[in-house]
């Protein structure tokens, strides 16, 4: 059978490090294949191998059986091959037209055929399911909209093949289901698609045939039919991996987060979050459900004061902290662990030592000087009760993989003794292996009796953990459920701002008895 | 076959690798520099000797060198301060010129007769050190709360701060402190307010102490204390800053302040330890050879001592070189250009390694070809 894409043997190092061994990579006409594994298995390189972006060390690409070689992107983009990147490359005050016509020449001498594009791009739209409108602002356009965009951009330059790296990150479950079904509608229009991810489900849900890697190497090509989940965990990680977190039941102790009516505005005086009242209990996880910018990062920066506040009270302990600057609120029990964890968690410059202090340097201290000494103690503990892999304490704290440094802040920030725990988006970007060890952590922290307020764009994640779940939208809180009780799809119409759900004040609240009243 | 320069994914950071990198950089600089000096119909060599022999090998050449680079190191020490916080500072000409003209003023007033009258050494020292630290602190510190305040550009601001510095210098010394005469300066201050010169039979001054006190103390502050931390967590990501609880804004002012404070005792040193007087132009640019020497010194406090006197060195011998080589003093400046370009620009060698296996299979004249890159 002739294939669309086939790469053969791909070998690529760089030095210290062979990202891609031997690997073989097949894709029919009219097929979506998922290339499956954990951060660091090599998918990213192969892709950009396929790309354009690496050279290859040896090894073969072919297309429709021809032999190519593919020096940059426009080779590839001429040879039909696109990639939409997780980074979303498009400028915002454009329209969506213009966006898609853009690096191209499209017209007749110095005159921009704007119309001309238009109209192809709403034939492209319609014919694919895609849903745009030509001359909409990009910058109006929500996350998945706006991906949408980049993949008609594609469509505009005729790529049969489409690779899409981590393409739901960044979107919500209604988003996620809306991408598939357009992926689905290309698929039957008999372009091929690349999904890279490392997440099971959607490769269950979506794919026809799946690549595994590890280590750099391609471990199996399963069809969907012949393979499940659990194998493909195995073939994942060489062992098996349970998905589920084990939540000890316990009853929450005495409120020790209050947040009341509090309302914080951006610089254009547009309310990002409008009265919104929390509780955060001791020993419980308060989940934020929302799709991203609907003012959970200004409701955690204002918790922590990185963003002042218009109105409203934050109360810790008892202890009014509105007037309080960040770091009298984390001497008073306030830890954050940041959704960026390499721009706001970390200096990623600074070595993992100095990394383990930050927030702490002026209590790490003997006399006048810092102690370096218990410095490197204190990573040293972090390292060995996280199990995080660190080349060596003194190595930059950038060159950990994002679960590591993950582990390190969140490791810093649970062990500094503080009663309130801010996590924001903790998993984001991680393999499974790590989302395992940051979920146990965090259910740890809940049972040494920690509030602990957790933000995320992971409804699997806030439904396994949380102890009660409030949905946010525009600032606002749609209302307070229990993930026992609630479906996915309910919660899902409450991020979209479509219904709201009961709020129940307090958590002893959630009974049996309720839960049939979540609309 | 395998390539010369591999590209290596992380850098090379090893002392080995730095002290050869940056060897490398400064024979590169010297060799561009020699076609400089080939095309005055010098030889090279003998250049080079007069160079550095007078600055370096002889006694009389060494305590000018001393004299020089305490000036340079001081600044150099406050461009590390103020840098290393993220506070891109180019004012220390001004600094320089203000510690200057305040040490002046207050050597004056000691003199008989003056406001103050006649105060012991190490008492003078003592207050014009503090004297000189605060005017030039504040000055800096200046530039820092409007940038903290009001979001200004310091690069800007700080540059044309200069302006202003010097035009209060040229105020000073052509109407209050002016000595009768034609030239705009002040009388010779008195000699007690002279800083001691440390070496017998030469013109270095108690000046290379004060910088290399200053450099121990800048270390200590950015490696030991956590305040130099918290300067250099502002410095690298002032977000994570944020969120660790360092209040950035005063973070700026107070690095501002030391830098600017260092910058005027370099200023104070000048006029304390060579001048002896203040007149117009007594800056002659070093605020800003100064930030060279920094650069060259790669933000590193101790390292500055070293390129300090290197760059004080090869001021000294510029002018031997002219007498005895007949080669325009300026080419230095363009050698010393060479030196910070390059060893600035061998950053890029750390992510590259030589593949020396593959020297073998290449004709001769390519290996020196590549090797003289």
């Amino acid at each position: 059978m002739k294939h669309t894409l086939e790469m053969r043997n791909i070998v690529k190092r760089f030095p210290g490090v062979l990202a891609s061994n031997r690997v073989n990579l097949t894709l029919r006409a009219g097929e979506i294949h998922a290339l499956l594994g954990e951060n660091g298995a090599g998918k990213t390189t192969l892709m950009q191998i396929l790309y354009g972006f690496h050279s290859m060390d040896s090894g073969e690409i072919l297309i429709d059986g021809e032999r190519v070689h593919l020096k940059s992107p426009k080779d590839a983009i001429s040879l039909g091959i696109g990639m939409v990147h997780q980074e979303f490359m498009l400028l915002q005050p454009f329209s969506v037209a213009e966006n898609t016509i853009l690096g191209l020449r499209e017209g007749h001498g110095p005159l921009l055929d704007l119309q001309g594009a238009s109209e192809k791009l709403k034939e492209l739209s319609n014919r694919h399911g895609l849903a745009l409108e030509p001359a909409a602002k990009v910058s109006s356009l929500s996350v998945g909209e706006q991906q949408r965009v980049e993949i008609v951009k594609l469509l505009y330059r005729d790529a049969r093949l489409l690779i899409l790296d981590e393409p739901t990150a960044v979107l919500t479950p209604q988003e996620k289901d809306r991408l598939f079904v357009v992926l689905r509608r290309l698929r039957e229009n008999g372009r091929s698609a690349v999904i890279v991810t490392h997440k099971l489900k959607e490769v269950v849900e979506l794919a026809d045939r799946v690549t595994v890697m590890r280590d750099g190497q391609a471990v199996a090509t399963r069809t969907i039919q012949e393979t499940s989940q659990r194998e493909l965990t195995q073939l994942m990680f060489g062992r098996e991996v349970s998905f589920l977190a084990d939540k000890a039941q316990q009853q929450p102790g005495a409120p020790v987060l209050e947040i009341n009516e509090l309302r914080v505005e951006d610089e254009t005086g547009r309310e990002s979050i409008c009265g919104v009242s929390l509780q955060v209990h001791a020993g419980e996880i308060l989940g934020i459900a929302g799709i991203e910018g609907n003012g959970q990062s200004e409701l955690a920066a204002a918790i922590v004061h990185l963003q002042g506040m218009k109105s409203g009270r934050i109360i810790l302990n008892g202890t009014d902290v509105t007037n309080l600057n960040v770091a009298r609120r984390r001497a008073l029990g306030i830890s954050y662990v940041p959704a960026d964890r390499r721009r706001m968690g970390s200096v990623v410059e600074m070595s993992v030592a100095d990394n383990a202090i930050l927030g702490l340097q002026r209590k790490y201290t003997r006399g006048l000087f810092r102690s370096i000494d218990d410095a490197r103690e204190l990573a040293r503990a972090l390292i060995a009760r996280f199990a995080i892999r660190a080349s060596s304490i003194d190595a930059p704290a950038g060159k950990l993989s994002g679960g590591n440094l993950q582990k390190l802040i969140l490791g810093r920030e649970i062990t500094r003794g503080s009663g309130v725990l801010i996590v924001e988006q903790p998993t984001r970007g991680l393999d499974v292996a790590a989302v395992e060890s940051v979920w146990g952590e965090l259910l740890r922290a809940r049972q040494e009796g920690k509030a602990i307020l957790l933000i995320s764009a992971e409804l699997e994640e806030l439904l396994n953990l949380s102890d009660r779940i409030a949905v946010i939208f525009e600032g606002r809180i749609m209302g307070i459920v229990d993930p026992a009780a609630a479906s996915i799809e309910q919660i899902g119409r409450m991020m979209a701002g479509i219904s709201a759900g009961t709020t129940s004040p307090t958590p002893s609240a959630v009974t049996e008895a309720q839960h049939g009243q979540i609309v | 076959m395998a390539k010369l320069f591999e590209r290596r994914l992380t850098p090379a950071d090893s002392p080995l690798a730095i002290i050869s990198r940056t060897t490398a950089a400064f024979l590169a600089a010297m060799l561009v520099a020699a076609f400089l000096f080939v095309s005055y119909g010098a030889h090279p060599l003998q250049a080079y000797f007069a160079l550095f022999h007078e600055p370096f090998a002889t006694l009389r050449g060494f305590g000018y060198t001393l004299a020089r680079a305490s000036p340079l190191a001081l600044i150099g020490l406050g461009t590390i301060v103020t840098w290393r916080a993220g506070f891109s500072y180019l004012g220390f000409e001004g600094c320089f010129v203000l510690g200057s003209t305040s040490t002046a003023w207050l050597a004056l007033s000691t003199a008989s007769g003056g406001r103050i009258g006649h105060v012991p050494f190490f008492l003078f020292l003592s207050i014009a050190i503090l004297f000189g630290f605060v005017s030039g602190g504040a000055w800096a510190g200046l530039v820092a709360v409007m940038r903290a305040r009001f979001g200004g550009n310091e690069v800007l601001i700080s540059l044309m701060s200069n302006y202003v510095a010097i035009f209060i210098l040229q105020y000073t010394v052509s109407g209050p402190l002016r000595a009768p005469g034609s030239l705009p300066e002040t009388r010779l201050l008195p000699r007690t307010t002279w800083l001691p010169f440390i070496l017998p039979g030469t013109r270095a001054h108690a000046g290379i102490l004060i910088a290399l006190a200053a450099a121990g103390l800048v270390w200590t502050l950015l490696q030991k204390m956590p305040l130099g931390y918290e300067l250099i967590v502002t410095g690298l990501n002032p977000l994570a800053a944020r969120y660790a609880g360092i209040d950035v804004s005063r973070r700026f002012v107070l690095a501002a302040f030391l830098g600017g404070g260092l910058g005027a005792l370099a200023g104070m040193v000048e006029v304390l330890g060579a001048q002896h007087r203040l007149m117009d132009g007594i800056s002659g640019g070093m605020g800003f050879v100064g930030i060279i020497v920094a650069l060259l010194a790669r933000l590193n406090p101790l390292a500055v001592i070293p390129t300090a006197l290197l760059y004080g060195g090869m001021s000294v011998g510029a002018d031997a070189m002219q007498r005895r080589a007949n080669i325009p003093s300026s080419i230095t400046f363009i050698l010393e250009s060479l030196l910070v370009l390059l060893v600035l620009a061998s950053d890029v060698l750390r992510y590259y390694e030589i593949n020396a296996s593959s020297l073998w299979c290449r004709s001769p004249q390519t290996v020196d070809g590549q090797a003289s890159e």
